[in-house]
């Protein structure tokens, strides 16, 4: 296994059976869900005539493996079938939704970069010094706040009481880029900052790891300046475990979105979920849990591939 | 020679055995707050974040019988009273004691993130210890459905799990317990992969040991430190994803005092009344944190390669 193709179309293949295997689960779950859902939808009052049609039009009365499997099929060719209550096809829903989600986890996952990289590698550089321990604390008490909270009070501090920055909806970015850039920062720290804290930890982890071995200490005692050391020698094998937990962080976020969208009301796909999971509209539950799981996937298999892309070691196992 | 101001290791970047070959200065110069000193002690952390568990444990077992505030009786009269002497964190809409209802909050909290683990652990860990032990067919059999649970992202699924099974305290538990236990049985797995080929392990087959002893009694018992550390972790974001369950009105129940329900009751205040967000939030991260210390502190203590 000393090719990165193999590699790849290795882990490609070990994610059909995953992906099945969460398709399986989501409409397994829905099905588990007590009493009928035609009566949720319609209510006790409706008429036997309401529920028959309701229940013939999404094929309610054939048996779970058929309406699996015609939910499947529908999944593969993109059409995730019609919603329960606006009648719009689902599909459409989720194109409508996603860009906004993925916009918000982009932004934080540059955040989380920008502050969390630097601060993790000052503190492994100089450990022990100011910075590092003043970044250690910070670290703790990042992934100990809850980010729903974290964005309740900037909403308090920086758009209520500062003024600065809205505090809720969404502007599309090809309505108005300022706008849209605006309406997303408050959101975009609040889902980073305890990822950045994530990311500066084990920045500041790996550095020292490397920072042991003994590549670094000849690079040092073949007299090269301590700032080439840490950028030539030292950054370029810790990169390999902080892209690692970068993609899985990114995958978090998309979680993650799901509060962080409710707080800020951005019409995105996990204020969707949360939407439908508190009207019951099984549905779109069905599909977005599908969906938001398979991205979820995909940047782990992405981050998967990159790793053993980058370190052949990796490819062994 | 020259030293970069910016990459300057101190003494213990290194460790015992490995001399750096670039040595500590004698005489550190510069204020004291900036010289390199060791890192803190890592059992002291553990055991300061286990002592503010403890603390916070007990107040929430105690304070109820002592506190005489009920955290569920309105009054009117006081509604989105400020912070006083006798109420510290004010009062919310309905003129209840945020203190006392902290504190009642706690009890589900503690509650949830003791209740979720400990029911990880009991399904999680055999998982794993035959997963780890067989491997083969058995390990297959039990770790890929496990994968698939583990493909979701954790707050995703419990939501998926809450809104499946209805709302409650007993249920939030059961939904984390069934979000963790893969990771338990993936944490327990690796680490009988690891202990099983030790030297002591053969040792003991050799002497005629039986398979239930061999595991419970020598694998086991060396693989606890990751397990120990995880199951703090995993404490430490089910308060996190129970506040967040609750806030988002999938978790607890509305009159059961939870500090998500009461960041979202406080939402719609906060401007009259800050101290209704302020405070549940600050107590749900100081909770956070306890076990957050807990867990950086075992890590690094049990493990003495990666401090």
């Amino acid at each position: 296994m000393s090719s990165p193709w193999a590699y790849i179309a290795r882990r490609l293949l070990l994610a059909v059976p995953l992906l099945l295997g969460m398709s399986v689960l989501v409409f397994g779950l829905m099905r588990l869900i007590p009493g009928d859902p035609a009566v949720a939808v319609l209510g006790y009052k409706a008429t036997p005539e309401a529920t028959r049609a309701l229940r013939e039009a999404f094929h309610l009365d054939e048996p779970l493996p058929t309406q699996y499997l015609r939910w499947l099929s529908g999944v593969a060719r993109g059409d995730f079938g019609i919603d329960f209550r606006q009648n719009e096809p689902i599909g459409r829903m989720i194109l409508d939704r996603l860009p906004v989600t993925a916009e918000l986890t982009l932004l934080a996952a540059l955040c989380a970069t920008v502050v969390g990289v630097p601060l993790g590698l000052l503190g492994g550089a100089r450990r022990g010094g100011a910075t590092d321990r003043a970044s250690l604390v910070l670290g703790l008490v990042g992934i100990s706040i809850p980010d729903f909270w974290l964005g309740i009070m900037l909403i308090l501090l920086v758009s209520l009481g500062a003024g600065l920055l809205p505090s809720s909806g969404f502007v599309a970015f090809a309505e108005s880029p300022i706008e849209n850039l605006l309406h997303l920062v408050l959101p975009s720290i609040t889902l980073a900052l305890s990822r950045s804290a994530v990311l500066g930890r084990l920045t500041r982890a790996a550095v020292l790891d490397t920072a042991r071995r003994g590549f670094v200490q000849y690079a040092r005692a073949k007299g090269l300046a301590e700032r080439a050391v840490l950028f030539r020698h030292v950054l370029p094998n810790a990169a390999i475990p902080i892209v690692t937990v970068l993609g899985l962080q990114i995958g978090y976020m998309l979680s993650g979105a799901i509060v962080v969208e409710t707080i800020f009301t951005l019409p995105g796909l996990g204020r969707m979920t949360l939407d439908a999971v508190l009207e019951r509209n099984y549905p779109v539950v069905q599909s977005t849990l599908l969906v938001i799981g398979a991205l979820f996937m995909l940047v782990n298999l992405a981050t998967d591939i990159l790793y053993g892309v980058i370190d052949p070691r990796a490819r062994q196992r | 020679m020259t030293r970069s101001r910016f990459w300057r290791p101190g003494p213990a970047a290194y460790s015992a055995g490995e001399a750096p070959l670039t040595g500590p200065r004698l005489r550190p110069r510069g204020p004291r707050w900036r010289r390199p000193r060791r890192a803190p002690q890592p059992r002291r952390v553990a055991v300061a974040g286990a002592l503010l568990i403890a603390a916070l444990g007990a107040i929430a077992v105690l304070a109820p019988s002592v506190l005489p505030g009920s955290p569920t009786a309105i009054a009117k009269d006081l509604a989105l009273r400020a912070p006083t002497v006798n109420e510290p964190f004010g009062m919310d809409d309905l003129g209840r004691s945020v203190l006392s209802r902290v504190i009642h909050a706690y009890r589900v909290s503690l509650g949830v993130a003791l209740g979720s683990v400990a029911l990880a652990l009991a399904i999680g860990a055999p998982l794993g210890l035959v997963a780890g032990y067989a491997e083969g067919w058995p390990d297959q059999l039990i770790m890929r459905p496990l994968d698939v649970i583990m493909a979701f992202p954790a707050v995703l699924l419990a939501i998926a799990l809450m809104s499946v099974f209805g709302t409650g305290v007993v249920l939030v538990s059961i939904a984390l317990a069934v979000v963790y236990t893969p990771v338990i049985a993936r944490v327990v797995r690796a680490a009988v992969l690891a202990t099983k080929v030790e030297v002591y392990v053969d040792g003991a087959r050799a002497l005629g040991a039986t398979t239930w002893r061999l595991v419970l009694g020598h694998i086991l018992p060396n693989a606890l430190t990751p397990i120990l550390v995880q199951a703090s972790v995993l404490m430490a974001i089910a308060i996190l994803v129970e506040a967040a369950l609750s806030f988002l009105g999938v978790g607890v129940r509305p009159p059961t005092p939870s500090l998500g329900l009461m960041l979202a009751d406080g939402r719609g205040f906060m401007l009259q009344a800050p101290w209704m967000v302020v405070f549940p939030g600050l107590a749900t991260m100081l909770a956070v944190l306890g076990f957050n210390m807990m867990a950086d502190g075992l890590r690094d203590w049990l493990d003495p390669n990666r401090a």
